[in-house]
């Protein structure tokens, strides 16, 4: 990060510079929601790149850590930026814009994961999530945390193969077919590996599955 | 409790680094409305040094901002379109091309005789393992599964025109509102004020007709089966010789081969509806009729290796998303292998 720094803002921009996190210099919060307010106060428009710029980049980062396939991820964020405009939200967004940015990302990735691997997965899953998770529990924070946790041990600890095959389907969007041409692997060896690497997935959600859907019954 | 709390424990606890005591006094840290803002402040920072992908924000941004400008602006351009044909242009232009615009007429009758089945009717199909809810244009609500087809007229559900004054005062009989469905569909039907009929038929000859309720009609060539939650339907088959059926509430009835219903009770209705939660109920259901089941579905064509193996039973209630979960789960129920290959499985002990 601190090494593309220059890259990413030009050299002009020195107020936007200040606010760009450093391991070394504590990211200016306060600034960073100044500077979306007055952009809001000029245009919806300019606040919107605002928004985006500084913060889409670390909420796909933040959803990837649960739904572990980068396109979902973007769609899951640009969804929750859709919705702010949308719902017009964001003239009257309480606290700041980054809670409720990662609040709603957070939810929404969430669930989704959850009706991916408890096998509740609908087309509008994703569209169709009003709430936008603004009203969480102290228990519902630490649980997003230990779920995108979890989820990060089950694919460090696959076997090496197994976790080089699944990152290259889901991160590089490669069909298996390619997958196993590029590895010199049948395809049939390559849909296993990714089918264990799902049902780890799943053995670590069982006992949070079980219980969703014994709540259905 | 604040001073046990700081960032770098954060950021500990992020990275899951943390001891159950501290997560403890996170928890009870975070109860604190206050740290909410600055939780997230910290979450961002941490993010921010550790991230994972690499997005280029402002593609997505063009794109969401194409999105927002194709929904909102969209609405303004709604207004009736400027009223360039005048009345003074419609004369000149009939008698000018009086001749062209008559074969045009001719010729646009004749297409819309040719597709007439496309424009009177209005035909809904789900792909294999692909279920689809939609709302009929009466207000009733159908959930379609898998390699299935609805099909019903464009006008249906709407009261036809002044010219057929005895057609509206009679249109609970003589104007029924028809749908055909070839495959499985669960039905929940909205009752309306001039208790018009709702009617299902299927290719099998059987007819359904409903006066408002739910229930879920199995139409395929392995078998015809309609089972009823709630209301009153009356079921008729091609046979004159077959009095029509009144079905109750909990009634399965099954079209056999012979053209004749068979009448049992079911405690479970609604489970013949279970594909639209993507559920499977099995109830010492062999392997053999599995087989059918993913071939209606999913259109997989499927051998068994034996036929002691074809007989053996699954008995519970499984979710599946997909060929491959429910295949992966049958396999690992009966403790067999199975290969794939396309539309081709085959299971072996």
């Amino acid at each position: 990060m601190t090494g593309s720094e220059g890259n990413l803002i030009p050299a002009q921009d020195q107020h936007l510079r200040r606010m760009l996190p450093n391991p070394e210099r504590v990211t200016s919060v306060v600034d960073n929601e100044h500077i979306i307010r007055s952009a809001f106060a000029s245009s919806p428009e300019k606040g919107f790149e605002t928004l985006f710029r500084l913060y889409f980049r670390p909420l796909c980062s933040h959803a990837v850590r649960f739904v572990y396939t980068r396109e979902v991820a973007e769609d899951i964020v640009g969804e929750v930026f859709y919705q702010l405009w949308k719902s017009g939200s964001y003239a009257t967004v309480q606290h700041s814009y980054r809670t409720y940015l990662y609040a709603a990302v957070r939810h929404r990735a969430f669930n989704y994961l959850r009706d991916e691997l408890t096998g509740n997965r609908t087309a509008t899953s994703l569209d169709d999530l009003g709430d936008t998770g603004q009203d969480e529990t102290p228990q519902t924070l630490i649980e997003y945390d230990e779920t995108f946790q979890r989820v990060e041990k089950v694919i460090q600890e696959l076997p090496p193969q197994c976790q080089r095959i699944f990152l290259m389907s889901r991160f590089e969007n490669r069909k298996n077919q390619e997958i196993a041409d590029e590895l010199g692997l049948a395809l049939k060896t390559v849909e296993a590996h990714m089918a264990r690497a799902l049902q780890q997935l799943r053995r670590v959600f069982l006992p949070m599955g079980l219980l969703f859907f014994q709540f259905l019954h | 409790m604040e001073d046990l709390v700081n960032k770098a424990v954060l950021f500990d606890y992020f990275s899951g680094r943390v001891s159950p005591l501290q997560k403890k006094s996170v928890e009870s840290w975070l109860s604190e409305g206050s740290n909410r803002e600055l939780y997230y402040q910290w979450l961002h920072e941490w993010e921010m040094n550790r991230l994972q992908t690499n997005t280029n924000w402002q593609l997505v941004y063009e794109k969401t901002a194409q999105r927002i400008n194709n929904t909102f602006p969209a609405v303004e351009e709604q207004e009736p379109p400027p009223k360039t044909w005048t009345i003074s242009r419609w004369g000149g232009w009939i008698s000018r091309s009086g001749l062209l615009a008559a074969s045009v007429a001719l010729l646009l009758m004749a297409i819309g005789w040719l597709f007439r089945d496309a424009l009177l009717y209005k035909t809904v199909r789900t792909g294999f393992g692909e279920t689809r809810s939609l709302t009929l244009p009466d207000g009733s609500a159908v959930t379609m599964n898998a390699n299935s087809s609805l099909r019903y007229s464009r006008w249906f559900g709407t009261s036809i025109g002044v010219g057929n004054r005895t057609l509206i005062a009679d249109s609970a009989h003589e104007n029924p509102r028809m749908v055909e469905l070839t495959g499985e569909a669960d039905f929940s039907i909205r009752h309306l004020p001039n208790n018009r009929r709702f009617v299902v038929m299927t290719p099998g000859g059987l007819k359904v007709t409903v006066l408002g309720t739910q229930f879920t009609v199995f139409s395929r060539e392995r078998a015809t089966r309609v089972a009823l939650r709630s209301g009153r339907v009356q079921l008729t088959t091609g046979q004159k010789t077959t009095p029509p059926l009144i079905m109750q509430p909990g009634d399965l009835v099954t079209l056999n081969r012979q053209g004749k219903l068979d009448l049992t009770r079911t405690a479970h209705p609604e489970s013949m509806a279970a594909w639209k939660d993507h559920r499977f109920n099995f109830d010492q259901t062999s392997l053999r009729e599995i087989a059918d089941i993913l071939h209606e579905n999913y259109g997989l064509v499927v051998t068994i290796g034996t036929s002691q193996l074809a007989g053996r039973t699954i008995s519970g209630s499984f979710t599946a998303q997909n060929a491959n979960e429910l295949l992966k789960l049958i396999a690992q129920l009966l403790q067999v292998n199975y290969i794939r290959e396309n539309d081709r499985v085959s299971f072996t002990d």
